[in-house]
């Protein structure tokens, strides 16, 4: 697995095509609802998934690992969003733990871990 | 030579930048360059604090909040510019206007001219803010705001020589590690 990460805008989507070749059709775009191919070879936005996760009571990191049957050979990719002030709304506050707790999970299984600032990538693992 | 200087609020920046722009400088060209447009009390205090902390640096000050692109003629050619900050900058020229309303055009039109700027003067080092990584949904004006400032980062740190970010003080390089 490979996972990249790094603050909204910053070009991380761009870093993934370059870096492994992919094109929009390898992509699949999370949206705020349980709906992920995980047969596509890279998963962006997973922290929207992980919002859909937290909204219905399910932790995003054991639904990752029981649906991912080719979780080895993903590329995902998650906006950073552990850095700002913690949110007032209660799903929002269990919504940033739980990424966390995801990404921690995705981290620990992935060959590399890129951050990406300013379009420039750093490799963390 | 071209740097950009990024990170979260109160994590060096400032000081980095001042410092590096100092040791870049010529004696009499080095330049700060104040993007800020000061509104009320609490602008003038941060200002005075911020002149406070430059005394005796021996920088000279320009006060351009808008149109880049028009003060290059006036621009010192063996000058070390430090502008602080592109976020003033993009906010002045995104919010600005006297019409209440917001310009999407803006985030192109700050790096084309600070891009513009850059060729013209010496040295310019950039300061811009890390905004990017918090847990909220923004209405459409303040994520128009955020994707404009990353749109902006993204082209400076695509011509700038050194690309760092500074985190409680310490620096991380992405670009030119070896060149200060």
């Amino acid at each position: 697995m490979e996972l990249i990460i790094g603050g909204a805008y910053q070009g991380k989507t761009e870093y993934a095509k370059a870096a492994f070749g992919l094109n929009d059709g390898d992509i699949f775009v999370c949206d705020k609802d349980g709906n992920v191919d995980f047969g596509k070879r890279c998963i962006s936005h997973i922290e929207r998934f992980s919002f859909w996760c937290v909204e219905h009571g399910i932790e995003p990191a054991d639904y990752f690992f029981e649906h991912a049957e080719n979780a080895e050979n993903l590329i995902v990719i998650s906006d950073d969003i552990s850095c700002g002030v913690v949110p007032i709304d209660k799903t929002e506050r269990a919504w940033r733990e739980a990424n966390g707790r995801l990404l921690i999970r995705l981290s620990k299984e992935s060959q590399h871990v890129t951050r990406v600032f300013c379009g420039l990538s750093q490799r963390l693992k | 030579m071209k740097i950009l200087i990024s990170g979260g609020a109160k994590n060096g920046k400032s000081m980095f930048a001042q410092e590096c722009a100092k040791k870049l400088s010529e004696p009499g060209h080095l330049w700060y360059l104040a993007t800020m447009e000061p509104h009320d009390d609490e602008d003038y205090a941060r200002i005075a604090r911020h002149r406070n902390e430059r005394a005796g640096w021996g920088f000279g000050t320009a006060e351009w909040g808008r149109d880049i692109e028009a003060h290059i003629d006036e621009a010192d050619r063996k000058g070390t510019y430090l502008v602080d900050s592109v976020t003033a900058l993009l906010t002045n020229e995104m919010f600005g206007g006297m019409s209440g309303e917001i310009n999407f055009a803006a985030p192109d039109k700050t790096a084309s001219g600070l891009i513009a700027f850059s060729e013209t003067a010496e040295n310019v080092v950039f300061v811009s803010d890390n905004i990017y990584c918090d847990a909220a949904f923004y209405d459409e004006w303040t994520e128009a705001f955020r994707s404009g400032l990353a749109a902006v980062d993204r082209r400076l740190a695509e011509v700038c020589d050194v690309v760092a970010e500074f985190c409680c003080g310490q620096i991380i390089y992405y670009k030119g590690a070896g060149l200060l």
